[in-house]
């Protein structure tokens, strides 16, 4: 099953933090820095599975258990790293297929998504996510049926109001 | 009026640039604020910025009931917002989860289906036994939800809640299985059934075995790769316990490995046959063969292919899980394997690592070894400076900082940033993985795959030079790896000249090597002190075999080197114990003759070795300082018996050397051979019979111990006695290191408790200053007292006894200073001849196993270390039995069988005990609304009986309940009169219903506690009810 889903950008900010198990406030934030700090020192050309971090790693070196998050899969897109951490028993490369859907879904829910979408609309983020994974297991795989239930589930909103197109949305910060 | 909606404090932590903290905190303090007042909208709208806020780490468990509330609100935004929160910010101990129970009741029947949704998608989040188990009715009816979309996630939440209350599958088993078997379900709807079944088939596939068919031919159906992977892992579960699917899955499988285009699929195939024994089972027959070709050459395929590392990675993965069964197939492509443990990237790399340390035979080993040696030697060492970069990240949190770069943020995600190709030096830890994994490989199973130990020995002294230079805290191997690598490296150089005597003479030379002082910047010039701690083996294995050294002349300059005395402590302990040895060897051979400027020679040697202990003779390690102490005595008795020998007369006269170098200091080092010993060879030696451990040393123990506590003055004469006996020389006590020494001596001195140290060290250092005067002042004439301030560590009595005795002092400052040349002086047969004589292509080694008693199994241990001389690194591996982060346990998930589940139905409805909660109540649902009948049927009959105006005979005899005798007595006062009675009868049908009506509720109240017994109580009455309506028929 899959642990937890993170996506932060490339200062390690996080811009969306699922645990599918309970976990401490302060030991989800290591986690985040932790694994920020493996994934930022990648060139691009590396393969996308992660070396567990420390705080995940067994601390003894028993066989492996079914339980146990064995896996660290991500994917880079412009500024965001997609980060998923799951047990033994999902396919690699089938999450990176999960992640690219994810995606694509918020890609087509939001025209062209960029990274300040997804900070002004985090509650839809999360609505998405919702759509394919429920209590680390996937649900739904289909970007037309994730981006069908999330519409469902009320309007999604456009990019905040002013901030329609990059050029346009530097010019506004830049003066606040 | 001024509240902030979440944009808007997106907004202010934007440009709030470097003081997001301040922000923050107000923000915090104003949402504190706002989430208190009553105006819902805005009690939301602080919940939602808390919950963005909490993503940066700033908690919200105190707003818990604030999230409740928002929670149940009526509106969906409202509510949407509160479940929000719930699931990113309640954990297990949150107490207000017990008032949520009624409102997640509520929200899951809810008409609206996307109502539903919020509870579905929280209540895996939240989600506890107890819950569970009143969740669980209201669960059920949603798997038949006419949207597909709250099915499926039915499905999953019943998942979580059978993983923290096992029994939820026995009702929802059979439920979602059918859902299943359903041709017409929806196919994401199947989907999701199947990544649930899969997840619960590896705690226990043999409940899933019968559905193998149906999900058999939803493979072959194809269509939905998802699935198919998940089938797949499935059948790689179920296969080991039935073969006849082994010959069932391979046609399918084989034809999927052709054909399909999806990556994913192909690779889960193979992963699949791999991990489902299917290629054992299948070995053998052609198809097993053939499948096991294909793959084998696919996955080769995916390693070669251009630009794809992942594929690289999981053919690394999947290399890996074959090695166990066919490590001949693996190795057949170790050209291409090799060629990963080069890769750019440190993630292939580490798999590859682990993948050759499987696959290594006595062919390949060299060739391994080599290439990962030439990996260290070529990629720099990653600088300390570079590391404090990524250490700062880890330390402090991240916190929201308002960005900069706009543009960054507004790029479209979808375009692929691109990087720098440059590979990142080697970390420390992989550097140190790779070591780890090159002992592994070469001392696997008592050096089975080793044909060449001299190779093997350079090996080890090149990889001293490659030795990480931080202590290890690494991921890549074992954590429990405790001892530096140098120590590793050292125990196996050490292994090597215990255990392989052909090469000792070549393992004598490394240790040399190590040890010259001339080769030091050689060898440690990169690594730090770290590496340092091989030479504590080094000094090993040249004083055992000193005798073969190449050069011990130049070793014991090396040994007793000033700087020697900077080594960490266990080197140094190793090292001291070496010099007697090298020292015998170089002095006792006899056929040298004694002459004049041999023995100045010796005189000299002698004298630098005194030299070089004496001070150690105060040294704070307690080890370093007895080794120091007894072997200065020891050269002090050897330079009484050099200085009194006579030396060859000028005529040609022979003397002998002095008996002392000849015989009595080499008789110390030699006799048994060191032989390796089995770790649990000592526990196997079996105790004397007359030893009875459990009899205590010293009866009167007790007594001293009570005594001592009394006793704080030691002037008593018998107590003088008894401490003469039980105290310890005060030589350790040295006047640097006064804490340690001052807490050893008062614990001596008489404290009851070694436990209770502190008590010692809160004593007046005064009144410790004074005691230990009057103790040297008693002392003063005891011969065996040694006291540090009277200078006789460095003149024992018995030293003096000595010099008495011979008469003539040595005088160690009168030897004339000349130049220690020791090769050139003594002659050449006290060495070894050059080792490097013989350069045979293959050497037949013979390797010592280790030693253990009663011929029982011999541990083949990969490195057993069970000789060690170094007193410290050597502590057992601490095996925490803590379990991971986010790891969940599933265990009693595990222990619940399904195979009554599908099956049972009605057949073990008599067994109330094994009944769920939920399932009781349906019963009794079933008997309330069949008794129900019955009454109304009673009603009937009594009313035709009435009108018929017969008295009911029986009827009242079997009830018991008070209303009922009630009634009873009404229709017996009514009896005469026809038609009054229908109105008792009424009256009685209103009592039992509202007796019905409190029935739930006192199961309601109950329902939490689970526990037999209670449960039992509301179910009595409704049988007593059934035996009565039977006993009226």
């Amino acid at each position: 099953m899959i642990n937890a889903v993170l996506v932060f950008n490339n200062n390690g900010q996080p811009r969306l933090t699922k645990f599918y198990t309970q976990l401490d406030t302060a030991v989800q934030q290591r986690l985040i820095s932790e694994i920020f700090t493996l994934v930022s020192a990648r060139p691009s050309s590396s393969c996308n599975f992660l070396p567990l971090p420390p705080l995940l790693a067994p601390s003894n070196p028993q066989p492996e258990s079914n339980d146990a998050p064995s896996l660290v899969t991500y994917r880079h897109y412009a500024t965001l790293y997609f980060i998923v951490i799951s047990t033994s028993t999902e396919s690699p490369l089938a999450l990176l297929d999960l992640i690219h859907v994810f995606v694509e879904s918020l890609d087509y829910l939001f025209e062209d998504v960029c990274e300040l979408d997804l900070i002004f609309n985090f509650e839809t983020l999360h609505a998405v996510l919702g759509e394919m994974i429920v209590g680390g297991v996937v649900v739904e795989t289909g970007r037309e049926k994730v981006v069908e239930g999330v519409r469902a589930q009320g309007k999604v909103a456009k990019r905040p109001v002013n901030s329609s197109r990059p050029g346009i949305g530097a010019g506004m910060w830049a003066g606040r | 009026m001024f509240e902030k909606d979440v944009l808007q404090l997106i907004r202010g932590l934007r440009a709030h640039k470097g003081e997001e903290r301040e922000y923050i905190q107000s923000s915090l303090r104003e949402c504190k604020k706002e989430i208190k007042s009553n105006d819902m909208d805005q009690k939301a709208t602080a919940l939602l910025k808390l919950v963005y806020l909490e993503m940066f780490g700033h908690d919200m468990g105190w707003a818990s009931f604030n999230v409740l509330e928002v929670m149940s609100s009526q509106k969906y935004p409202h509510k949407r917002v509160g479940y929000l929160a719930a699931v990113q910010s309640f954990r297990p101990d949150t107490e207000v989860l017990m008032l949520a129970e009624n409102l997640l009741k509520k929200d899951l029947t809810s008409p609206d289906k996307n109502l539903i949704h919020l509870p579905l998608n929280a209540i895996p989040h939240l989600i506890n036994p107890s819950m569970a188990n009143s969740l669980l009715a209201d669960l059920l009816p949603r798997l038949s939800h006419s949207h597909p979309a709250v099915r499926k996630k039915t499905i999953v939440t019943l998942y979580r809640l059978a993983v923290v209350y096992p029994e939820t599958l026995r009702p929802a088993w059979p439920k979602i299985k059918e859902r299943l078997l359903d041709e017409d379900e929806d196919p994401s709807v199947t989907a999701a059934i199947v990544n649930v079944v899969c997840e619960l088939g590896w705690r226990r596939p043999q409940d899933f075995l019968p559905l193998a068919p149906h999900l058999f031919e939803l493979l072959t159906q194809g269509g939905n790769n998802w699935m198919a992977i998940k089938i797949i892992k499935l059948f790689s579960q179920l296969a080991p316990l039935e073969p006849r699917l082994v010959r069932k899955l391979l046609p399918p499988l084989t034809s999927i490995i052709k054909t399909t285009p999806a990556m994913s699929l192909l690779y889960e195939c193979i992963n699949g046959i791999i991990q489902g024994g299917i290629m054992e089972v299948a070995a053998g027959t052609t198809e097993g063969d053939e499948v096991a070709r294909l793959c084998v050459s696919k996955l080769r395929a995916m390693l070669v292919v251009q630009g794809d590392p992942n594929l690289r990675y999981v053919a690394l993965l999947a290399f890996g899980k074959i090695t166990a069964s066919h490590a001949d197939l693996v190795a057949d492509h170790q050209d291409v394997i090799l060629e990963c443990i080069d890769d750019a990237d440190i993630s292939i790399r580490t798999r590859a690592l682990d993948l050759v340390v499987n696959m290594v035979n006595s062919n390949n080993l060299q060739l391994v070894v080599e290439r990962l040696l030439k990996q260290l030697k070529t990629a720099g060492k990653q600088s300390p400076v570079n590391e404090p970069e990524n250490s700062r990240t880890f330390h402090e949190g991240v916190i929201p900082m308002a960005d900069d770069d706009d543009e960054g943020t507004a790029t479209p995600v979808k375009n692929k940033d691109q990087k720098s190709n440059q590979p990142p030096p080697l970390p420390e830890d992989y550097r140190q993985s790779v070591i780890e994994r090159i002992l592994e490989m070469c001392s696997k199973e008592n050096y089975v795959n080793m044909d060449d130990f001299e190779w093997y020995i350079t090996v080890l002294v090149e990889l001293v030079k490659q030795c990480p230079s931080s202590s290890p805290s690494g991921t890549f191997g074992s954590a429990a790896w405790k001892k530096s690598m140098a120590d590793a490296i050292g125990d196996e150089l050490r292994n090597v000249a215990v255990r392989v005597k052909g090469v000792r003479p070549e393992a004598a030379a490394a240790a040399q090597s190590l040890l010259l002082l001339d080769n030091r910047e050689e060898h440690f010039a990169q690594a730090t002190e770290n590496a340092q701690n091989v030479l504590s083996a080094a000094a090993f294995i040249a004083g055992e075999y000193a005798a073969v050294l190449p050069d011990a002349g130049a070793v014991m300059a090396s040994l007793v080197h000033t700087t020697t005395t900077q080594l960490p402590t266990h080197a140094l302990a190793s090292y001291i114990q070496a010099i007697p040895k090298v020292f015998a060897a170089l002095t006792s051979n006899e056929q040298v003759p004694w002459t004049d400027s041999r023995k100045s020679e010796v005189v000299l040697l002698i004298a630098r070795i005194t030299h070089f202990l004496e001070p150690l003779n105060l040294h704070p390690s307690l080890e370093i300082q007895e080794r120091a102490v007894e072997y200065l005595d020891l050269m002090r008795l050897a330079s009484e018996a050099v200085s009194a020998q006579q030396v060859d007369s000028e005529n040609g006269g022979y003397a002998e050397p002095p008996l002392l170098l000849t015989q009595a200091i080499p008789s110390l080092f030699t006799g048994m051979d060191l032989n390796p010993v089995a770790p649990d060879a000592v526990r196997k030696v079996a105790a004397p019979e007359s030893l009875d451990l459990n009899a205590p040393i010293n009866s009167s123990l007790e007594m001293i111990l009570q005594q001592a506590e009394y006793d704080t003055e030691y002037d008593s004469g018998e107590d003088e006695v008894r401490r003469f006996y039980y105290e310890k020389p005060s030589m350790v006590k040295t006047s640097y290191v006064k804490p340690a020494s001052e807490l050893l001596e008062d614990r001596d001195s008489g404290s009851a408790s070694y436990q209770d140290t502190d008590r010692d060290s809160l004593l007046d250092p005064e009144a410790l200053e004074r005691k230990r005067a009057e103790r040297r002042e008693r002392y003063r004439d005891d011969p065996f007292y040694i006291d540090s301030e009277r200078n006789s560590g460095t003149s024992t009595p018995m030293h003096n006894i000595l010099r008495s005795a011979n008469g003539s002092d040595l005088d160690v400052d009168a030897i004339p200073v000349m130049e220690l040349k020791l090769d050139s002086g003594s002659g050449d047969s006290s060495r070894a001849p050059k080792p490097k004589a013989h350069k045979k292509p293959k050497r037949h080694f013979e390797i010592t196993s280790d030693e253990t008693i009663d011929g029982g199994e011999p541990t083949s241990s990969s490195a057993p270390i069970s000789y060690s001389s170094s007193p410290s690194g050597r502590g057992g591996i601490t095996q925490r039995g803590k379990k991971s982060l986010l790891e969940f346990n599933s265990a009693g998930l595990s222990a619940l069988s399904l195979e009554d589940g599908p099956s049972a139905g009605s057949s073990s409805r008599g067994n109330a005990g094994s009944k769920l909660d939920f399932e009781r109540r349906i019963q009794e649902e079933e008997e309330l609304a069949k008794a129900m009948k019955e009454v109304e049927r009673l009603r009937l009959e009594m009313q035709r009986q009435a009108e018929r105006v017969e008295e009911p005979t029986e009827e009242g005899t079997v009830v018991k309940r008070k209303g009922r005798k009630k009634v009873r007595s009404g229709i017996a006062a009514d009896e005469g009169q026809s038609l009054g009675g229908d109105d008792g009868i009424k009256k009685k049908k209103k009592k039992k219903k509202v007796k019905e009506s409190e029935a739930p509720a006192a199961e309601a109240s109950a329902k939490g506690e689970q526990e037999q017994e209670k449960e039992e109580a509301p179910v009595k009455p409704k049988k007593k009810k059934k035996r009565q309506v039977t006993f009226d028929e």
